[in-house]
Parts: C-alpha cells; sequence; structure tokens
C-alpha cells in the first residue's frame, strides 16, 4: 500500500470559518433509516464546525428559527443542512440564511432522503456512513464558499404569448391588465382555437364563440397587447427577462377592401380543417362568421399559385412574410392541444364511412338545421354509439402504441363530460334516437358535469360498460342487414355479456394530444413528460412555470383540460410572468463563471471551448505599462456550463459556487480513510 | 447485503447533473428503490468543468468507480452533449497512461424521470467493482511488480 | 389590534388562501390573511403524502406555511374570525375580531411548558380524535405561528399553565378583540369539510369503531401520526384486511350530495399503496362505481395501484355491520357478477366526499360566504356565475374565489386556480385604485 498522503485543509485566510452542521430528521423520513445523532455527533468533530444539530424537521418555523439563532448568536458563517432533496427545500433554506443576515450562498444543501434513506432503508450503517461522508463533503465545501451576489438584469416589461385560443388570450388579457406589453402570436390566421370549434359548451350551455369574441373584445381594447396571426416563433435566444425572438409572419394575402370579394371570387378548394374534414372551402377563407380578425386571409400551406378571376381581372396572390424582432422577458406557451387522430382501421375509422369522432359530429351536428332529422352518409340515424377513450387511457402491451412507440396511457378528462353533453344534445334535438355509450368509468367530475351524467341516464341513453383490455369492436355489417355497422362489446353491467349493437353511426370520443411543436420545444429548450405534454417544474408547488425561467405553461398545451381549467392556468401563468416583470428586473443566480485575473495569462482556451454567444471573450488591459489579455465574461450570457473551467491550463476560471477546487474538497471527504464516523464510536 | 457484513466497501463517486441525474436520483427515492448505499452523489452544472486530471486525481485519493450522469442530449447547455463524450476520451487516454481501469470512468445519460436506467448503471459499477476490486490496489500493483 | 388598509384580504389560510397571498405578495400589494384556527395549514398539513407524487405532504406544506409568515407584504392573522363586510365605494370594510388565544402572542416563545404543566388531556383535532393534546398547547409541531391557544371550553383553570411559563404570556382575562381591515379586494379561500362520517347511517360510520374516515387515514399513515403505523382503533391490531368504499357520501342523491368529490378516488389510490408499503401482507380492496383518476399523471398513478396488487372491484355497497370481534361486515352489490355479497374485513374506510366549510367551530352557522354575502351554487359551495369566463369571480364584484371553496379540487387545482384568483384580484386593484398602493 502506498503511503496515505495528508492533505492541507483549504481556508480562505480572511474570516475564521464558522460551520453549523444541521441534520434533518424529515419527521422520521431520514431518521428511521440514517442516525441522525452519529452523523451530528461525527461532523462535531470536525474543523471548523462550531455546531452540530438534528431536528424533527428544519424546515419548520421553529427548526428555521434554530438556525437562525445560531447565525445569530453563534456567529455561524456557513451553514450546511443534510435534509430531503435541494429541490424542495434549497431556496426555503437560502431564505432563512438570509433572513439571519448571512449571505444565502453561504449555505449547502445535501439531499439526504430521496438520495440516502430513501434507497439504504435495509442497510442503516450504510446509509449512516453514507450520510457521515456526504455530510463532512458538505463541510469541505462549505468551508470554501464565498459571498455572492445574484446576477440583476433589467427586464423588458414585454410577454410573449405563443398560441391564440383561449388560455392565450385570457394569459395576454390578464398580462395586459398589469401594465405590462404583450405580443400574441397565432399560427392560424384566426384567434380563438378549438373552442371556436364548439357548439354549445358544458356546463353552462353557453355558446363558446360569443364567449371568445367578448375575451378578444376585451384584449382588443387594450392598446398594449400586438396581435400576429399567420406569425411563427422562427427564433428564439436569450434568457428570462430578456429573450430575443424571431417571428415571422405570414401575409394575409388579402388587402382589406379586396378580401370578401377575392374570397367569393376563389375557386380553389381543400378540406376544411375549421370542420375536421368532412366539408370543402376555399383557400381564401375565414372559418366562420364574426371570426376574428373578420376578414378572410389566405390558406398559403394549400394555394396553388393560380391567378384568381376578378372582374375581368386575373389576381395572383403573394406571401411575402415580414420579420418581427422583439425582445420579452417572459413567454407563455399556450399551444393548444388537437384532437387524437384514429388509426386507419381503429374502430373502423377511415375504412367505414359511418365511424366519426366526436369533434367531426359536433361540426356536424351545427350543420343540421333545428327541426330536421339527422343523416349521416346519406341514411337516416336512428341508433348511435359513443365510444369512449379512443386514444386515451391505453394500456402497455394490450394497444397498438403510437406512431413514436408510446401508447397514450393517460386519461383526457374532457371526452367523457362532452360526448355525454353532446348525448343529451342529440336526444334534445332528435327524441327518437337510440343511444349507446360504452365506457370504461364515467368521468364526469367537474362542478355541474355528475349533473350532466344523470340527465344522460334520465333520458335513457343506454350505458355499456366494458374493461380496459376488452374495448368493443366495429365492423361494417354484411349487406342488406338493417344498419351499416355493428357493434360489440362485452357489457359487465350484464355481467359480461357478449353485445351486438346494429347502428347508423359510431362515433369515437377521442382524447387530446398536444400539438406538434417540436421546433418551438427545441428553440427554447424545454421538456415534455412522457406523455408528450410540456411539463411543468413541479407537479404539485409550481403547476404553470416550466423548469426554463421566464417560461410559464397556459392551457391544454401542458395536458387535457376543459375551458374553464384552461382559463384559471392562463391567469394563473399571468400571475407567475406579473411578479416576474412587474419590477422591471429579474434576478438570476450568481452560477456563472469567473476568472482570476492574477492567473489568467490571456491563453483564450476558454473562448475556444464556450459555445455560448457573448458570454466569454479576450479583451487588451493596461498592465504595469504593458498591453494584456484577459477573459472577460459576460455574466448574462454566460450559463454556467463551465466548459472554459475544464480546458483552462492556469485554473484560472471557475463557475462561482461549483468550484472545481470545492469538488476536489468534497471528493476528499468521501474518499477520507478513517472517516469522522468511526471515531464517533468511541 | 450491509457494509458491516462487507466490511470495507468500494466507493462510487457518482456526478450528476442538476438537470438529469441528479434529479433522476430523486426520482429513484421518490420510487422507494434500494441500490447499494456506498454510492456518493454530487450534483454538477454540466459535467465539462472537469478537466481529465480531475478524476485522476479522485481514483489516485480512493474513489474506485466514477459515474457521470449527465443529460446528453437533452441538456440545456449546447456543451454538454458532445463536450463531455469528448472530456471522457480524454481522461480515458490519461488514465491509461496512470495504470487506471477505464472501466471505472462510464458516461451515462440519465434523465430526470430514469429510475430503472438509473439502477442500471449504478448496480453495473457495484458488481464491475467487485470483480476489479479497489483502486489503491491497481495504482500500487505497477510499482509493486 | 390596529386596523389595517391593504389591497387583498385573503379569508382561510389553506393551501389555497396561502398561494394566494404569496402570488400577490410577490406582486407588492399589500395581503391580509385572516385564518379562524390558530395555525395556517388547512387540510393539507394534516395529509400524509400527496398523490401522485407521493412527496411527503409536511415537506411541501411548511415551507409554503413559513413563506407566509415571513413575507413582508404579508399580515398574517390567525385565529380570527369574519364578522362582516361593507361596500365602501372604493372597496370593502371588513370587520374582524381577533378570538382569545388567552396567551399573548407577542410574548410566547412556543416553548410548550404550560403545555407540559397542563393536567387536562384533549383529543387532538390535528390528529382527528385520534391523538390527544393539552387544553393548552402548540396546537401540532409544525404551526404557523408557534404559539400556544388555551381551550377555555375544556380548561378547569387550575393556572398551572400560567405559573410554569416562562415567559408570563398566559392570560385568563383576554378578551375578543374586534378590529377593521379595510381592503380593495377580497380572496374566498374557506375550503372544504369532509362529509360527516355518520351522513350515512346504512355505513355505520361513528358507531362501528373500525370504519373510520380518510383523514384519520392520512394521520395513520403520515411519518409524524400519533401511532407512526397503521392500526386499528379499535383494538389497536394491525389490520391485514382492509376495504375503501368509494362515493361514501358523494354522487348520492340521498344526502343532497349529487355532485363527485374529485378527490376521493386518488386519495384512496393514494393511500392503498401507501398501506401496502407499511403493511406489505395486507389486502387492500377498492369498492368503485367508477374510478376517476383524471388528472394529470394520475390515471397511470391508478394502472400502478393495479399493478402493486390492490383490488379494484366494481360493486354497490348496501350496508356495513359489524361481528362479534368488531370487525366490519360489509354487503355489497357487485355489479359484474349480479350478486350480492357479505365481506369482513379488518378495517374499512369510507371515501368520503367534500362539503363546504361550515361555521366557525359548529357553534353560530355564519359561514364565509354568508359573511361575505355570496350567493351559492345548488351543491352549496359559492357560486361563480360565469366559470367559462371568468374562473375565480364571485357574484360580487371585487371578490373572488380559489381553492375548495369553491367546489372539490385536489392540491395542484387548488394551487392554479389560487394563483388565477390572485391574478384576477391583482388586475381589479389596479384598475380600481386611483392612487395604488404598489409602487
Ligand atoms: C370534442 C371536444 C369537446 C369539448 N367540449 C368542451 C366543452 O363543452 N366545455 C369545455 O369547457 N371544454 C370543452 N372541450 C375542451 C376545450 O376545447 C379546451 O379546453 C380548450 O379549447 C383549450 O384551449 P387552449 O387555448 O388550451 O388550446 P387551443 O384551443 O388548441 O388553442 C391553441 C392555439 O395555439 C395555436 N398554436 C399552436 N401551435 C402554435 C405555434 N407553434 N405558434 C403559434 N400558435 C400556435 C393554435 O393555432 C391555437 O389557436 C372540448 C374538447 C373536445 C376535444
Ligand atoms: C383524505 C384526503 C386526502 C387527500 N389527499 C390529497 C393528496 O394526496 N393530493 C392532493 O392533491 N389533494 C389531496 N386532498 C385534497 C386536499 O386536501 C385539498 O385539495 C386541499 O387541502 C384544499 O385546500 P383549501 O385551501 O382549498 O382548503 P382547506 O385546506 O380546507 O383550507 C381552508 C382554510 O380556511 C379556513 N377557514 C374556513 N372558513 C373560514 C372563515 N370563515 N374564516 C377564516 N378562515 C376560515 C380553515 O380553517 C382552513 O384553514 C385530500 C383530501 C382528503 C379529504
Ligand atoms: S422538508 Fe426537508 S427539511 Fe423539512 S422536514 Fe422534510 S426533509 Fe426535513
Ligand atoms: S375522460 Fe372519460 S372518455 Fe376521456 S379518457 Fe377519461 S375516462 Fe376515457
Amino acid at each position: 500500500m502506498p503511503e496515505e498522503k495528508k492533505f492541507p485543509e483549504t481556508t480562505p485566510a480572511s474570516e475564521e470559518v464558522r460551520v453549523g452542521v444541521y441534520t434533518c430528521h424529515c419527521g422520521g423520513n431520514i431518521s428511521h433509516v440514517v442516525r441522525c445523532e452519529r452523523v451530528t455527533k461525527s461532523l462535531g468533530k470536525l474543523s471548523n464546525v462550531v455546531v452540530a444539530r438534528t431536528d424533527p424537521s428544519f424546515c419548520s418555523d421553529t427548526g428555521q428559527a434554530i438556525i437562525e439563532k445560531d447565525i445569530k448568536e453563534l456567529g455561524v458563517n456557513r451553514v450546511v443542512i443534510g435534509a430531503c432533496a435541494p429541490s424542495l427545500h434549497e431556496q426555503t433554506f437560502r431564505n432563512t440564511v438570509t433572513r439571519a443576515g448571512l449571505n444565502p450562498y453561504l449555505y449547502h444543501h445535501v439531499g439526504l432522503r430521496e438520495q440516502d434513506s430513501w434507497v439504504h432503508g435495509d442497510d442503516k450503517d450504510g446509509a449512516t456512513e453514507k450520510a457521515i461522508r456526504l455530510m463532512s463533503a458538505g463541510v469541505a465545501k462549505a468551508r470554501l464558499l464565498i459571498p455572492l451576489d445574484p446576477i440583476r438584469l433589467g427586464a423588458e416589461k414585454q410577454a410573449l404569448v405563443i398560441g391564440g385560443g383561449v388560455a392565450g388570450l385570457r394569459s395576454a388579457l390578464d398580462i395586459a391588465r398589469q401594465g405590462i406589453r404583450v405580443t400574441l402570436v397565432e399560427k392560424s390566421p384566426f384567434l380563438g382555437g378549438r373552442m371556436a370549434q364548439l357548439e354549445s359548451i358544458f356546463p353552462t350551455d353557453e355558446e363558446p364563440r360569443q364567449l371568445l369574441h367578448e375575451l378578444i373584445e376585451q384584449a382588443a381594447a387594450y392598446p398594449n397587447i400586438t396581435v400576429l396571426t399567420q406569425a411563427e416563433v422562427t427564433a428564439v435566444s436569450g434568457y428570462v427577462g430578456n429573450f430575443n425572438v424571431r417571428v415571422t409572419q405570414r401575409s394575409r394575402g388579402v388587402s382589406d377592401e379586396m378580401a370578401e370579394a377575392l374570397a367569393a371570387a376563389c375557386t380553389q378548394e381543400t378540406p376544411d380543417e375549421f370542420n375536421y374534414g368532412l366539408t370543402r372551402r376555399k383557400v381564401i377563407c375565414r372559418p366562420y362568421e364574426g371570426c376574428y380578425p373578420p376578414l378572410p386571409a389566405v390558406d398559403w400551406e394549400h394555394y396553388d399559385g393560380q391567378p384568381i378571376q376578378l372582374n375581368g381581372k386575373s389576381v395572383v396572390l403573394k406571401d411575402e412574410p415580414q420579420v418581427h424582432e422583439l425582445t420579452a422577458g417572459a413567454i407563455v406557451l399556450a399551444t393548444g392541444f388537437d384532437p387524437y387522430e384514429p388509426r386507419r382501421g381503429e374502430y373502423g375509422y377511415g375504412e367505414i364511412p359511418e365511424v366519426a369522432t366526436l369533434p367531426q359530429l359536433i361540426r356536424a351536428l351545427s350543420r343540421v338545421p333545428e327541426g330536421e332529422p339527422l343523416t349521416w352518409n346519406g341514411h337516416p340515424v336512428r341508433d348511435v354509439a359513443l365510444i369512449h377513450c379512443v386514444g386515451s387511457r391505453e394500456l402497455d402491451g394490450v394497444h397498438e402504441p403510437q406512431a413514436d412507440g408510446q401508447v397514450n396511457n393517460y386519461c383526457s378528462r374532457v371526452c367523457c363530460t362532452a360526448s355525454l353533453h353532446t348525448a343529451v344534445e342529440l336526444r334534445q334535438r332528435f327524441p327518437k334516437l337510440n343511444l349507446y355509450e360504452l365506457y370504461q368509468d364515467i368521468r364526469t367530475y367537474g362542478r355541474g358535469h355528475e349533473e350532466i351524467y344523470r340527465q344522460a341516464q334520465a333520458k335513457m341513453v343506454r350505458f355499456l360498460r366494458y374493461h380496459g383490455d376488452e374495448r368493443p369492436e366495429v365492423a361494417a355489417a354484411p349487406a342488406g342487414d338493417t344498419h351499416p355497422v355493428l357493434v360489440r362489446v362485452k357489457d359487465t353491467l350484464t355481467y359480461g355479456e357478449e353485445i351486438e349493437i346494429p347502428v347508423d353511426l359510431v362515433v369515437l370520443a377521442v382524447g387530446m394530444m398536444p400539438r406538434q411543436i417540436d421546433s418551438l420545444v427545441n428553440m427554447l429548450k424545454v421538456s415534455r413528460g412522457a406523455d408528450r405534454f410540456l411539463l411543468e417544474a413541479h407537479p404539485k408547488l409550481r403547476p404553470v412555470e416550466m423548469a426554463v425561467r421566464g417560461i410559464v405553461l397556459a392551457g391544454t398545451a401542458q395536458g387535457p383540460m376543459n375551458i374553464q381549467e384552461s382559463l384559471s392556468a392562463a391567469s394563473a401563468a399571468a400571475a407567475k410572468v406579473a411578479s416576474l416583470l412587474g419590477q422591471g428586473r429579474v434576478e438570476l443566480p450568481p452560477f456563472v463563471a469567473r476568472v482570476d485575473e492574477s492567473k489568467c495569462n490571456g491563453a483564450g482556451a476558454c473562448v475556444e471551448a464556450c459555445l455560448e454567444e457573448g458570454a466569454i471573450a479576450l479583451q487588451t488591459f493596461q498592465e504595469n505599462g504593458r498591453e494584456v489579455k484577459r477573459a472577460v465574461v459576460t455574466p448574462a450570457n454566460c450559463t454556467g456550463c463551465g466548459a472554459c473551467v475544464g480546458v483552462c491550463p492556469n485554473r484560472a476560471i471557475d463557475v462561482q459556487a461549483w468550484t472545481l477546487a470545492q469538488y476536489e474538497a468534497m471528493v476528499d471527504a468521501i474518499a477520507m480513510e478513517t472517516p469522522a464516523f468511526s471515531e464517533a464510536e468511541k | 447485503m450491509t457494509s458491516n457484513e462487507k466490511g470495507k466497501q468500494p466507493k462510487i463517486l457518482i456526478l450528476a447533473t442538476l438537470a438529469g441525474g441528479y434529479a433522476g436520483a430523486d426520482a429513484t427515492g421518490q420510487a422507494h428503490t434500494d441500490y447499494p448505499a456506498n454510492t456518493y452523489i454530487l450534483p454538477v452544472m454540466c459535467p465539462v468543468m472537469f478537466p481529465p486530471e480531475f478524476f485522476v486525481r479522485a481514483f489516485e485519493r480512493g474513489i474506485d468507480g466514477i459515474i457521470i450522469m449527465y443529460s446528453g442530449t437533452d441538456s440545456p447547455y449546447k456543451v454538454e452533449a458532445d463536450g463531455t463524450a469528448a472530456l471522457i476520451n480524454r481522461s480515458y487516454a490519461l488514465m491509461k497512461t496512470r495504470g487506471i481501469d477505464i472501466r471505472r470512468l462510464r458516461l451515462a445519460a440519465i434523465c430526470t424521470v430514469c429510475v430503472k436506467p438509473f439502477l442500471k448503471e449504478v448496480n453495473q459499477m457495484a458488481d464491475l467493482l467487485k470483480g476489479i476490486g479497489f483502486v489503491k490496489d491497481e495504482i500500487a500493483a505497477p510499482a509493486a511488480a | 389590534m390596529d386596523n389595517l388598509h391593504v389591497d387583498t384580504l385573503v379569508v382561510g389560510g389553506g393551501i389555497a388562501g396561502m398561494q394566494a397571498a404569496l402570488d400577490l405578495a410577490d406582486q407588492g400589494f399589500q395581503v391580509a390573511l385572516v385564518e379562524r384556527e390558530p395555525s395556517i395549514g388547512g387540510k393539507m398539513i394534516t395529509l400524509s403524502k400527496v398523490f401522485p407524487t407521493l412527496d411527503c405532504c409536511s415537506c411541501i406544506t411548511t415551507p409554503k406555511m413559513s413563506a407566509v409568515a415571513h413575507h413582508p407584504n404579508i399580515h398574517l392573522l390567525t385565529y380570527c374570525e369574519l364578522q362582516s363586510i361593507e361596500e365602501t365605494g372604493s372597496g370593502f370594510h371588513a370587520a374582524i375580531v381577533q378570538k382569545p388565544r388567552y396567551v399573548d402572542a407577542r410574548k410566547c416563545t412556543g416553548c410548550r411548558e404550560c403545555e407540559y404543566a397542563c393536567p387536562v388531556t384533549v383529543p387532538s383535532p390535528f390528529d382527528r380524535g385520534l391523538g390527544a393534546y393539552r387544553a393548552i398547547r402548540v396546537p401540532f409541531s409544525t404551526a404557523v405561528p408557534q404559539k400556544a391557544v388555551l381551550d377555555m371550553e375544556n380548561c378547569i383553570l387550575c393556572g398551572k399553565c400560567e405559573k410554569e411559563c416562562p415567559a408570563g404570556a398566559v392570560d385568563f382575562t383576554q378578551q375578543p378583540e374586534p378590529f377593521e381591515i379595510e381592503t380593495t379586494t377580497i380572496i374566498a379561500a374557506s375550503g372544504f369539510e369532509l362529509t360527516p362520517l355518520n351522513a350515512k347511517k346504512e355505513y355505520g360510520g361513528g358507531k362501528l369503531r373500525n370504519v373510520v374516515d380518510p383523514l384519520m387515514m392520512e394521520r395513520f399513515l403520515a411519518p409524524t401520526g400519533p401511532y407512526g403505523r397503521v392500526l386499528r382503533p379499535g383494538d389497536g391490531k394491525e389490520p391485514t384486511s382492509i376495504a375503501y368504499v368509494q362515493c361514501a357520501g358523494s354522487r348520492d342523491q340521498t344526502l343532497g350530495v349529487e355532485y363527485c368529490s374529485r378527490v376521493c378516488c386518488m386519495y384512496a389510490v393514494k393511500q392503498a399503496m401507501l398501506i401496502s408499503g407499511a403493511l406489505p401482507m395486507a389486502d387492500i380492496t377498492i369498492y368503485y362505481m367508477d374510478i376517476r383518476t383524471f388528472g394529470k399523471g394520475y390515471e397511470q398513478f391508478y394502472q400502478n395501484a393495479k399493478a402493486m396488487g390492490v383490488e379494484f372491484v366494481r360493486g354497490k355497497v348496501a350496508a356495513i355491520r359489524e361481528d362479534g370481534e368488531q370487525n366490519p361486515v360489509i354487503k355489497v352489490e357487485l355489479t359484474e357478477e349480479g350478486r350480492i355479497v357479505e365481506r369482513t374485513f379488518d378495517l374499512v374506510i369510507l371515501s368520503l366526499g367534500m362539503t363546504p366549510a361550515p361555521g366557525s367551530n359548529g357553534t353560530t352557522s355564519t359561514s364565509l360566504s354568508a359573511s361575505l354575502g355570496l350567493p351559492l351554487g345548488t351543491d352549496k359551495f359559492i357560486a361563480i356565475p360565469a366559470p367559462n369566463a371568468n374562473p375565480c369571480a364571485s357574484a360580487r364584484p371585487g371578490i373572488f374565489v380559489t381553492g375548495t371553496a369553491m367546489g372539490p379540487m385536489d392540491i395542484v387545482d387548488s394551487i392554479v386556480t389560487a394563483s388565477s384568483a390572485a391574478s384576477a384580484a391583482s388586475a381589479y386593484i389596479r384598475e380600481h385604485q386611483k392612487e395604488a398602493v404598489y409602487a
């Protein structure tokens, strides 16, 4: 064995380092496995440690008060806390030490719960040793901590809202009401999103386009909201407080004066996505009377470039995209959802003409004049089956995966109430219809939703309940049958009886999928969850913020929601933007590179290694009458990745609060041959 | 097996990114899934900050295995994916000159919900170390020979 | 008490009220938070772990409580009762009463010497009566503020606490102290109450010892709970077969509670998972009509519980009785088989629903909605006249609603509606205050 070397402990010369070490029981969560008293005893013996304590829960008011008191009364000037994951309480304790007058960065958090007690439950000794080593490493780091100030940046009092559905509109309005400018970017030519495609909405039976109209009117009355339709974000750089955004906006293609006339004269047609492909529309069009903006626009995706004949003149439409550069302090993502598109053949979809989705049925119903009978594919409709959970609640190993290999294992939460609401409407309008709802669980959870379920039951809608792994089957009926389609289901309400229902129409209550926003996700570097919806920073505590600072979520881009929920989330997002930008400045953590000028010799390896625009550069200085080059960091552009640190031959650069010397000290503490813990037993 | 039964245990250092491996380790904790306790996880912003000498120094101090759990291409840092891979190659070269088995240093992409991959990495390293033993013996061996 | 002038008065200090207060205070508004209990935290602080993350509940609640207590823009007023409000033209004038703690809160250090001295033991509502505390006490270990409170109803006036208190804080002569708050807006966050355990007579709740409510179960499962483990309240035996009866008190026209309480499916699934962790040998059966795990990540949570072996049985529970050994016997119609069977369990939990927060201490029936003059929905929760336009606005301009005060919801929805109500309130303040208090 080589000789055990002794390594000197590094202590900043200037002030005496007085470390307080706190090992939390976490109400038993930690102390049931880790012997906290032993940890405390061991840690108390380390140099510089002036006090080591345990408490049932340091995050509680009393717990925090203990730490504050030690700082004030014992002169503790470095704090090490072993507790739950830092993601939960690092901030809490930073605030604690700040209140006691200590710089918040003179505190270090060690995760002893998620990374120790909760994963070594059957190895109490091992877990205790681990805690001692990790806490010793914490002390080793704490000795080298220096006070830091957050980086303060001016924040642009302007927000960018991406998506002009009901959620995006509500966010934009609520942000504007706080005196913050807003740019709303909508990809399609018109505002309103999916809500405009609904007819009467649950639970209030209101007219959705009227509600949208009122919302848009309110927003339009705010001079500090700019709406860009047919526009998309094409580049983003910067950071919270100062995102530099490029928005590319297509032309509307027709002038206000000519729009109606050109739309009337236009002959080229394409399937109408507003009606989910059930009808066709012109390539110069508007989705509905009363939409916003009110005039038709050109659908460049489908326009074939041929001239349009108007009053004997032929007009060729031209798209002249406009580029807007803007600075936004915060970004709201409200890109919404797409209804799940069943695979060809899934429940006969795309193969049997009498199989439609619920969104399609809602559009189709809007086209049946009051008092007229319902027909489908040219036949009168007498029997309708609505199948729940299509594209939702799928099971691994039972259902065919989507194109990306995933199954949609989540509940889309809106489809149950939406289909019962539609069933009730069908019954009211066409009293003779026989209606069948094929479901797994009825999830009418919201306020006023259960009432819709009861109405459907009272209105003699027949319910059949299937198991998730035995979904109903849909097949074309043999020629000459009374009905075009047969639905087979094993109904658990009649004790597993195999029931065959001949119907004229099958309606698939399809779930929700996030819209295709890959390029946005890449540009903004935000995360999605396993369900592919945008992922919040914490599912309980920070439900509308994203992990990337300054980016918040509104509406169904985050997951299935109804209108009320989308509105709530949108207003909540606005509250977060207001707290962030209201003061006109943003504070960022000081975790950026810092150059030690006494060691830097201007070699420039750091500049080469850095991939962030404008983060580090060599500048010329005068030193003792000579011109010298030194690396200079621009903190606002530095992400703190440390690419510069690893390549500097002189160890002249470090990321603040994460220095190489600190890591070396931590490694030494972990690797220690005779750790403090064995001494503690003596 | 507890550490007492086994006596002295090899030490595994895990350098885990806050955006990836560290959160993955927390997720493993939330799932209450057990793994060996001789694992010391230190959070890092991005592993490119370490020069190869850092790892060699750690081995020389008695760390028997190092796993870098980074976020790969999902990282918030542009440099992380390629930069870390390059760093590992440079580190392997240096380890070879010092007679350190390069399997002692591993790179793994771990995301915030990667419970299974996290466990797999940890268990693989633990198994490896059972086979190849303490790093101190390895470093001492050529000198003794 | 000094009178206060604020931008928003938040009534109720559960998670919803706390979050709304924090969001407004972070924007620079002055907020008064009035809570009628001696501590903030609401129901959430009593829970064990939260679905779907299984985070330790106290770990995520205490920091919020602490943040509220320390925020420079929040005036925290606990053990206070809102009496009435009056419109002033520029907002509201609220009459509040500080109830007597019989302890001078300015002097009390929370050392608990009084508690150790007190000879009277009282069942602790924090532990849902499972544990006990004293007639004078700090309400629970993580209470905010950490100040003792004496309940006169149980006090025998022996004076021991007064003698032992090192701060001289005990004061038997305290009287209710009225004071006033001027405010521009009000946020109602008065929360919910569990359906009474005995609401449905057929289920024997309240009579049968081993038929318990789900908040008791939360206390059994909490690391800080009264016993630190799961056992039968009847005889302290460790249960090996446990049943949950879903929709006990919700979706039930005979009780006049026609709505779904939204959280009971998820808390039953959660508790079942936690129990299987604590008692790996226990059989857990959940009797349900529909499993409503609709939230983000919730369906996956439910599927995990199934995979862990929790049994989900579709059935309508008709009645519960007790056998000779205090074991509850469930009579259930198995709707998938068309049979009615009886099954004996060691412990039954009624998955009770949510009803609106009642009046103060059950004595008077002035609930918050009454003091604020707010109309109710058919479900008796505070009405939201335009849910699809202004999801947090009550029928009275300037008064907003959040959390379970507007109907059953879980923590994440309470937090979202809290931020949403804060957003609506702050916009209202900016539009209605000529000279805003904020800079
Ligand atoms: C069949 C069905 C029936 C329903 N019925 C009801 C009901 O009765 N009551 C109820 O409360 N809810 C109902 N809902 C739910 C309701 O439709 C949604 O809650 C609501 O529309 C969600 O709004 P949103 O703003 O989040 O998303 P969306 O309406 O999808 O809006 C998103 C907007 O963002 C735009 N966008 C997308 N990507 C980009 C990009 N990259 N750049 C710029 N813009 C972009 C889109 O063009 C769109 O305008 C129903 C849903 C379905 C499927
Ligand atoms: C058994 C059970 C388990 C649960 N588990 C979970 C879970 O795991 N995850 C989850 O997300 N949700 C869970 N929930 C739901 C969760 O408890 C609620 O969503 C949440 O607590 C609601 O918070 P709140 O602030 O709206 O109401 P409350 O917590 O009820 O708070 C209301 C506050 O207002 C005060 N108050 C009332 N009236 C007045 C008045 N007139 N004046 C002054 N103050 C007043 C009350 O004292 C109280 O402090 C569970 C619920 C139950 C019953
Ligand atoms: S939250 Fe963290 S610090 Fe507080 S009790 Fe739990 S582990 Fe301890
Ligand atoms: S809301 Fe109903 S139909 Fe939709 S996925 Fe959930 S259970 Fe299925």
